[in-house]
């Protein structure tokens, strides 16, 4: 699928060529939904609960925040009970033959990862976040869930990249999510 | 988010219960709350019916949902049963608040009916389920009360699922067994936990994952409002889920008629079980 339209947010303040968000909020939400070209949402959120500091691509979620943004009457973009599997895609869903062979496929060569989405402010204790681990999710962050769900019901696909404090995109990958 | 909220009610359960004892002299000796597309115990002899509009003040807003109110006898006898059958509810995701969403149950209980049968359509986890099954509630999680959107579901997560097994449920159960032992084509009751989730988008293959993880059989967005409230209460609650799909990772899943031919013979099903069950209670 085409990068080259995607709406792109970033909630860490380390990517300023992103849109620059510090929480989700009505902001995303309404950015999402305005029309345009976009097949994709790239969204970069703050990773926390990991043992290294390696960024990581988003391959699911567990949707944890005891919260969804789509409660509420149904907004008319999308329907009542939205489907979110298949919503994250794969580093080779990104390839664009006119658009990226020439710059590779960086993104391939990062590691997957399942992402818990908890509450804000909620910090887990060890025993919590061991509870999450066994769970399935190797990460926890705070706004890329809800900002996932209200794409895939606005019917965007999401590249979500979930970066821990410390560490930073590497020069060839943020090229390609900027292309 | 706070700003779809709905709008707050204006009728009290009180003020509900007093309308219901105007309307009709007797209490039921059960209530049946009816989730969407699930058709059972139509034709109640000498009907009255409400309108939730009329009874509650609000009306369900999900294809599907009659919402209404009706009360009648199974049967000719003067024995059989009296019954009140709800068509519809209201959810959560709609953004209703928890006094409304569990109102029609306060009333129940107010109104001092004392068994109350709840079914839902729900999502198969179990992997030895069926489309079509009819499955007993024996337990359920609650991750989609108010409190979590406060705090989280990390303390819903972190313990094991409630038991919700009781005379009711034994008896549904022994219904079935029943049912399935004089007619080879009653296909024999499911037992599992089922989760409430908030909704309303699906659950993730990763969530599915987890709420395997978690011992759930089954996962559907309403029901558990109704158990928690029914807790401590006059009123013994017991709830059959509708097997709508099942989350298999390598098998096609059956296309729309098959999966409408599967719910219409489980609502038979279901109508038979029920009508049994309300008998002998």
């Amino acid at each position: 699928m085409k990068l080259r339209y995607a709406k792109r947010i970033d909630f860490t303040g380390q990517v300023k060529e992103f849109a620059q968000e510090a929480a989700f909020g009505e902001s995303v939400i309404k950015m999402l939904r305005d029309k345009g070209k976009a097949e994709v949402a790239i969204v970069i959120d703050r990773a926390y609960g990991l043992k290294d500091d390696t960024p990581y691509l988003i391959s699911d979620h567990l949707n944890l925040s005891g919260n969804n943004p789509l409660v509420g009457p149904n907004d008319a973009i999308g329907q009542r009970f939205p489907v979110v599997n298949n919503i994250y895609l794969d580093a080779n869903d990104t390839m664009d033959q006119e658009e990226t062979w020439s710059l590779g496929n960086p993104l391939g060569k990062m590691q997957y990862a399942i992402a818990a989405g908890l509450h804000p402010g909620v910090t887990p204790t060890d025993a919590e976040l061991e509870f999450i681990h066994k769970l399935g999710a190797k990460l926890y962050c705070y706004n890329l869930v809800p900002t996932m769900i209200v794409a895939a019901h606005a019917g965007l696909k999401v590249v979500g990249v979930a970066l821990p404090e410390g560490a930073s995109l590497r020069p060839d990958i943020l090229a390609t999510l900027l292309r | 988010m706070g700003n779809n909220t709905k709008q707050k009610l204006t009728v009290s359960a009180s003020e509900a219960v007093a309308n219901l004892r105007k309307l009709y002299p007797a209490v039921p000796r059960a209530a049946v709350i009816l989730g969407s597309g699930v058709n059972v115990l139509e034709g109640l002899l000498n009907p009255i019916v409400v309108k939730y509009a009329d009874l509650f003040g609000l009306a369900p807003s999900v294809a599907g949902h009659s919402g209404t109110l009706t009360i009648g006898r199974l049967g000719q006898g003067a024995d059989d049963p009296l019954v009140a059958v709800l068509r519809g509810r209201f959810h959560l995701y709609e953004g209703y608040d928890w006094e409304t969403v569990t109102l029609a149950t306060r009333v129940l209980i107010e109104w001092g009916v004392p068994n109350l049968l709840v079914t839902n359509a729900a999502g198969g986890l179990n992997l030895q389920f069926n489309v079509g099954d009819l499955m007993v509630l024996n337990g359920y999680r609650d991750h989609l009360s108010p409190q979590w959107q406060e705090r989280g579901l990390l303390p819903a997560v972190m313990v094991e699922p409630t038991d919700c097994s009781n005379d009711l449920t034994a008896k549904l159960l022994a219904t079935g067994a029943k049912l399935s032992s004089d007619d080879s084509r009653f296909k024999p009751l499911q037992k599992g936990v089922y989760a409430g989730l908030l909704g309303p988008s699906y659950e993730t293959m990763a969530e599915v994952d987890m709420l395997r993880r978690l011992k759930c059989d089954a996962v559907g967005m309403s029901t558990v409002p109704e158990l928690l409230t029914c807790l401590g209460t006059g009123t013994t609650a017991a709830a059959v889920s509708v097997i709508t799909n099942v989350w298999k990772p390598d098998e096609v899943m059956g296309g729309h008629e098959e999966v409408l031919e599967a719910s219409k013979a489980a609502s038979r099903r279901l109508d038979q079980l029920f009508r049994r069950t309300l008998n002998e209670i």
